[in-house]
């Protein structure tokens, strides 16, 4: 638990101070679901619903969102994630990261119809203009963290 | 029992609560923002704004350190150019005191009030946004500061947005690139007036533009000053493009921000005018008012 409320705090901190200086084009990645989304393959179901609530409630905090904006799509994204975690080879790098954009996409897609029940309505456009690079920059991002995790336990190893 | 049911069925009973909590905050600010929305938002906030402004004072101060160290590598060539400069300067506030006479003087023919000076707070941001949704930054003063919501938000650049959410030492501001912002704006040459709205990314757009008026790339656009919260002549930006759709009551025009909201690091909050109260809280009810 301590763990994850430090993890939570670092996430905080990173995506509201550094996260745009790596923005493309004001596209910045999630740090939020890559956090849940690494959690999703190391804690039990109820776990990552509770932790996604969290998290997407600071999310909407430190945003212009409103507040349970993200806790929703991230409740749901931890819930989900977990399962289907399950079924998918931790070993392997490509499924991982195909299941991290998918997810980008659905919980995106998620919030946008939120944002539009709530007569906030977004464009159907941002779906093509927030929603598909947020969630190709996150993926690329969670695989270059995994790839350096695989790198350094490779050398672990050799040494 | 109750016990037992819950154990068995924890999973779905812990999204289902989730989901549920979620959904309530969201319906409590449909129309306006509760207390418990704020009171949530306020603890959440709380607890990671002394990390973030400890963070902002470390990397303030390592910033500045180098730029006095890069500063002093390059003192001579800079004072050189500064002599020349000056001496431009000095020229150019002549013809600038030459004016102002003049300006006071026709103010006082044609009997107009002397322009407006307002009382500023000085901020720092901590935050930005955590979404690529909406546009918003967390400043380093609050209430404390005599910030309230609907305070006009300027940098040296121009018109950043308006005060959101009001705490104990932090402030929301909504910039002007949020979707959910608008703007009552003025074309300085063809005195058009017309509604800027963010659009998600780095600009903005002026939407209701009278199709009579001759808006040109390059003109300068200007806050007008009606809606309430916006003093007049605030830089907003200026047009890169136009367009016109066959058919349409209106033109809209692309601006490009003044301000450079990536590399924006302190902000200037306009808590009211010299010798009046504060004038853009004006016609915000007090029940509105945090």
């Amino acid at each position: 638990m301590i763990r994850f409320l430090l993890g939570l705090l670092l996430v905080t901190l990173l995506q509201t101070t550094l996260a745009h200086r790596v923005g493309v084009a004001g596209i910045r990645p999630d740090l939020y679901l890559l956090f849940l989304f690494f959690l999703s393959f190391r804690v039990r179901s109820e776990a990552a619903t509770a932790m996604g609530f969290l998290l997407g409630l600071y999310q909407d905090a430190f945003s212009g969102a409103p507040l349970g904006l993200h806790a929703f799509t991230l409740s749901v994204g931890g819930f989900v994630l977990t399962g289907v975690a399950e079924g998918v080879d931790a070993s392997r790098i490509f499924p991982r990261l195909v299941l991290l954009a998918l997810s980008g996409l659905a919980l995106g897609t998620l919030a946008q119809l939120l944002l539009h029940f709530f007569r906030l309505d977004p464009p159907v456009s941002a779906l093509v203009t927030v929603v598909l690079p947020t969630a190709l920059y996150t993926a690329l991002l969670g695989g270059a963290v995994l790839g350096a995790s695989r790198l350094k336990a490779a050398l672990e190893v050799r040494l | 029992m109750l016990l037992r049911v819950f154990l068995r069925y924890r999973r779905t009973v812990i999204l289902s609560v989730a989901l549920l909590v979620s959904f309530l905050f969201m319906t409590l600010q449909v129309r306006e923002r509760g207390p418990l929305v704020d009171l949530v938002e306020r603890g959440l906030v709380l607890t990671v704004t002394p990390f973030l402004k400890l963070y902002a004072a470390v990397t303030g101060t390592g910033s500045r350190l180098w730029v006095n160290y890069v500063d002093l590598r390059n003192v001579r060539a800079e004072n050189l150019r500064l002599q020349e400069e000056a001496a431009a300067l000095r020229e150019e506030v002549r013809r600038f005191a030459e004016a102002g006479q003049e300006n006071a003087r026709l103010r006082r023919l044609l009997d107009l009030p002397e322009s407006r000076e307002f009382e500023l707070v000085t901020a720092q941001v901590i935050a930005k946004d955590t979404t690529n949704w909406f546009k918003t930054i967390l400043i380093n003063k609050g209430s404390e500061a005599a910030v309230r919501r609907n305070l006009p938000v300027i940098s040296t650049e121009g018109l950043v947005g308006r005060v959101v959410e009001v705490m104990p030492g932090t402030a929301k501001v909504q910039l002007l690139t949020d979707p959910v912002s608008s703007v009552g704006a003025l074309l300085q040459e063809q005195r058009a007036t017309g509604l800027v709205t963010g659009d998600r990314g780095q600009s903005a757009t002026v939407k209701y533009l009278p199709l009579m008026a001759e808006v040109r790339v390059g003109d300068a656009v200007l806050t007008s000053g009606m809606g309430g919260i916006f003093p007049k002549g605030i830089l907003i930006g200026t047009v890169t493009a136009i367009h016109r759709k066959s058919g349409a009551l209106f033109q809209e025009a692309a601006i490009q921000p003044s301000v450079n909201f990536g590399r924006m690091e302190e902000v200037l909050v306009i808590t009211g005018e010299r010798g009046s109260g504060p004038p853009r809280a004006r016609g915000v009810p007090p029940a509105a008012e945090r």
